[in-house]
């Protein structure tokens, strides 16, 4: 397990809002690779490009959705950890997401306290 | 929720005004309901009682609860009821319309006897917020019963409200009619299953502004691509929780299409089967959200 401080962090989302509240929660815990996509499509991209240890994905984006993104992102590497923050954890939303390999689930509006446990199960420190 | 179609009462009823309502939502945070309110409420003194004991009051260095107890008006074991006892949020937007001079003990106690009788509202719903009560009020107010997908769109309602209360403050009143501008700022969203809806919420760029500051807990100053971006947001997530919450009560699943800005006259423009419009006032401006079915 390493440290939450030296972890690689992708947020994909298409509010700029959303960004930038995960990057300030972020940074609180000492996090500096962080990157950041505003639709499906550029989440693909980004995470070819940094290869993240962990990725928060909305699903309502436009270009392509966040299940979308997440089943290429998984096709090509199966080893990804995607964590679906979305509003609508619907049961669908959330089986489908499952199925094409989402790691875990975030809520929103995020809760610090959620997203410092979560980030317990990957990081150390965190 | 009851407390915000309090405020819309008071003003359907030309009880108070729209601009001492919107002070009295501005001040209510500071207000500190008094006895004579609780006890009105309580239905243990009438309002002449309560002004005779303020009027006694005024002449002897004693407690208002003492007073009360000695004019007889209360017993012991009521004044202690009356201090533990809940203070609802009508309670505390009754009490900041007397501190203004808006209102008398007496106007207060005949409206907020009006309020409860014309909804069939008790004293637990306040505090315990009945769902299907507020079902009511809101189906009553937005004068649903004729519009087709009515339980849906109460349910989206209620939602809405619960949302703004706990994002973006309680400080508003529904309202039955609000203006929008052709060229004020909208954005939009389709929610899509079994029926199809056009979701939107416009407003002035003041409105929007404060709207946006305070969702995103920072202070913005105009209304460009961010503050559009944070009330696009709040329509997200409020739309979002709505599919969960219809998903977990119906097992229905809807789809969330993303959010797009426009004008307020493109909202109105769209061919739709029927619109309901929920004009909210906030202290800081109005805010309407419409829910068409397309």
């Amino acid at each position: 397990m390493s440290a939450l401080s030296q972890a690689k962090i992708l947020i994909c989302d298409d509010s700029m809002m959303i960004r930038k509240k995960m990057r300030s929660l972020l940074e609180g815990y000492g996090v500096t690779n962080i990157s950041e996509a505003k639709d499906g499509k550029e989440a693909v991209e980004k995470y070819a490009e940094v290869l993240p240890d962990i990725t928060f994905m909305d699903i309502v984006m436009p270009e392509m959705s966040g299940v979308d993104a997440l089943k290429a992102i998984k096709e090509k590497y199966p080893d990804a950890v995607v964590v679906m923050a979305t509003s609508i954890g619907t049961e669908g939303n959330l089986t489908e997401a499952i199925r094409y390999g989402a790691s875990d689930f975030l809520q929103k509006p995020v809760e610090e306290e959620r997203l410092k446990k979560l980030l317990g199960h990957y990081f150390k420190e965190a | 929720m009851f407390t915000q179609f309090f405020g819309s009462y008071l003003l359907n009823k030309q009880i108070v005004s729209a601009d001492n309502l919107k002070k009295a939502m501005e001040l209510k945070s500071s207000t500190r309901v008094k006895l004579g309110v609780l006890a009105i409420n309580a239905g243990y003194m009438t309002a002449k009682q309560v002004d005779a004991v303020h009027k006694m009051q005024a002449t002897v260095d004693k407690r208002i609860g003492d007073i009360a107890v000695e004019m007889g008006y209360l017993t012991p074991e009521q004044v202690t009821e009356l201090l533990s006892a809940q203070k609802t949020g009508c309670l505390v937007l009754g009490q900041t319309l007397v501190d203004m001079g808006c209102l008398t003990n007496e106007e207060f106690e005949e409206a907020l006897n009006s309020y409860k009788s014309e909804h069939h509202l008790e004293d637990e719903d306040f505090s315990t917020e009945n769902e299907k009560k507020a079902g009511n009020v809101i189906g009553s107010f937005f004068k649903l019963s004729k519009t087709a997908n009515a339980d849906l769109i109460s349910e989206y309602i209620n939602i809405l409200l619960k949302n703004l209360i706990r994002f973006i403050g309680d400080d508003f009143a529904p309202i039955n009619e609000c203006a929008v501008q052709p060229t004020d700022t909208a954005v939009t969203q389709n929610i899509s299953g079994e029926s199809n809806f056009v979701t939107s919420v416009a407003g002035s760029d003041k409105a929007m502004i404060e709207f946006a500051s305070r969702y995103a807990e920072e202070q913005l100053t105009e209304n460009d691509e961010y503050t559009k971006d944070v009330v696009s947001e709040f329509l997200n997530l409020n739309n979002g929780l709505f599919t969960v919450n219809v998903s977990n009560n119906s097992g229905k699943e809807l789809k969330l299409s993303p959010q797009q800005a426009c004008t307020a006259d493109k909202v109105a423009k769209l061919k739709a089967k029927y619109t309901v419009k929920v004009p909210v006032a906030f202290s800081f401006g109005n805010i309407v959200f419409t829910i068409c079915e397309v």
